[in-house]
């Protein structure tokens, strides 16, 4: 069994991975991103990033969670109906920073962890870098 | 009793500005805060508001050392998105033009440890060294700090005259082996300096996630031109140097190995020069609907670019950089953690932070 498909079974999801522009993307279906995290924990993937979309009208977000695995680059992407999501800093250090980026540019709050002052124009307002504003 | 020592934003001992809160006991560093965000510059907004052309000039100002990475990483995204591929002797310049940035960056770096180890004359070898790494790149480029370079399926400019590269590679590749490869492995100014110092373990390493040198002198062999090859890595032989201590001399050891073997890439790819074109036709790209992901090894560790396109649109829906230094910065905290308050400097200075990649 692959290493993708020992992931597959891990989170019992049936769904195939997907090879598209340079990812190995995986459907979370039901799984919550902490879920996902601790699968990649278990099979030593390094966090690389979290991408931040904006959603056209009032659809919301989506974030896309990409972790190597021994060179593959895996893809998970969540879709938030509203600003929040579970945070996953308590389970992978590595993605402090990203987490309180994500925050501040377009205020979507990490559920379950505190934010040390700004990262990025400190004194400033969560979501004035990159959030577009609903009119 | 305990005290906060600020180094920052703007100090002497950091090469561009970021703040460090350190607590201290005495001389010792009990913890560190680290603060970014005095540069924010808002390029990803920025990329949404450029068309494909103009996209990859501004990308190429996230970075004033490592400028071609970024145009790199973000051209090889396009690419994905476009579905071109570059031709053979584009992908060798891109490989000759990556490893020439990788010299200068390393040769740089060494400058300014050297300098804040108190160790001027090496400084000025290797700044003296870094001005012909960037005479090698002018000769290719025309230019030596944004070198336009690549471009969507392919390169701007052709290597005309490869061997006499090749012989400016190997004067180059002469002394640095004659300078900066033993002072920096065997003197003692060096190691004393160095060794035991800014300790990062492979556990706190990979908890981290951090990347490049940083990680490798932390024991963990990750190289993305090994482990997911692009351009023409796939053909070249290098080795990955890794050391296991984690410490300031193991990270100095593994950029002065990295020189030699970026030299040892520079002289197979400009042997194996293929023939052909450079770039392919056209001006106009047919993007289609979705996002591509890149990745490539720079000097300072993986950079990875999402991209984002709608189809029909002339510009990205969404540019995501993660650079280096992001991924390597927030273990700084766990490096000073027991250190003297003296040595703080060379240890931030060395991860070879660019806070300009950071406050993209």
């Amino acid at each position: 069994m692959s290493p993708l498909d020992s992931i597959s079974e891990k989170l019992g999801i049936t769904e195939p991975w997907v090879e598209k522009g340079g990812v190995h993307w995986l459907t979370p279906g039901a799984k919550s991103v902490r879920e996902v995290a601790q699968a990649m924990n278990e099979f030593h993937a390094r966090f690389i990033t979290i991408t931040a979309y904006q959603l056209p009208g009032d659809q919301g977000f989506r974030l896309e969670y990409h972790w190597d695995l021994n060179g593959q680059l895996l893809g998970f992407s969540f879709q938030l109906a509203g600003n929040s999501i579970e945070s996953i800093y308590d389970l992978c250090e590595a993605t402090d920073w990203i987490e309180r980026e994500i925050h501040e540019g377009f205020v979507i709050d990490f559920v379950g962890r505190e934010y040390e002052p700004l990262l990025l124009r400190q004194g400033d307002t969560p979501g004035v870098n990159l959030r577009e504003e609903k009119k | 009793m305990s005290y906060k020592i600020p180094m920052g934003p703007y100090h002497p001992g950091l090469e561009e500005p970021y703040k460090l809160d350190m607590i201290c006991e005495g001389e010792t560093v009990q913890d560190a805060k680290l603060r970014i965000g005095f540069n924010f510059r808002g390029i990803e907004h920025l990329a949404e508001t450029r068309n494909y052309i103009q996209v990859i000039a501004l990308m190429e100002r996230v970075c004033g050392i490592c400028s071609n990475i970024h145009t790199l990483t973000l051209c090889q995204a396009m690419e994905g998105l476009t579905g071109l591929t570059p031709p053979p002797r584009a992908k060798y310049i891109r490989v000759i033009m990556a490893e020439l940035e990788r010299l200068h960056s390393h040769v740089l770096w060494a400058g300014i440890a050297a300098k804040l180890m108190g160790f001027k004359t090496m400084f000025m070898t290797c700044f003296e060294l870094r001005e012909k790494v960037m005479d090698v790149l002018q000769a290719i480029s025309g230019n030596r700090v944004n070198y336009s370079m690549n471009r969507i399926g392919g390169v701007n400019r052709d290597i005309t005259d490869p061997p006499a590269i090749l012989a400016l590679v190997e004067a180059l590749e002469a002394e640095m082996a004659r300078t900066v490869i033993p002072i920096f492995t065997t003197s003692s100014t060096a190691r004393s300096r160095c060794a035991g110092i800014g300790v990062l373990t492979m556990e706190r390493a990979i908890s981290c996630g951090v990347v490049g040198p940083v990680a490798r002198a932390s024991g963990l062999p990750q190289d993305i031109r090994r482990a997911a090859p692009y351009a023409a890595y796939e053909e070249m032989e290098f080795d990955v140097p890794v050391q296991p201590d984690g410490d300031l001399r193991a990270r100095l050891l593994v950029r002065a190995l990295e020189i030699m073997e970026s030299c040892k890439i520079l002289r197979q790819a400009l042997a194996k020069l293929p023939p052909g074109e450079i770039h392919m036709e056209g001006e106009k790209f047919p993007f289609i609907t979705g996002t591509a992901t890149s990745r490539v090894e720079a000097p300072r560790g993986e950079v990875m670019y999402s991209v984002s396109w709608k189809e029909g649109s002339r510009n990205p829906a969404r540019v995501h950089v993660r650079t280096p230094t992001f991924a390597v910065m927030p273990a700084i905290r766990w490096m000073v953690q027991g250190a003297r308050l003296a040595d703080t400097p060379l240890i931030q200075a060395s991860i070879d932070p660019c806070y300009s990649c950071t406050d993209r």
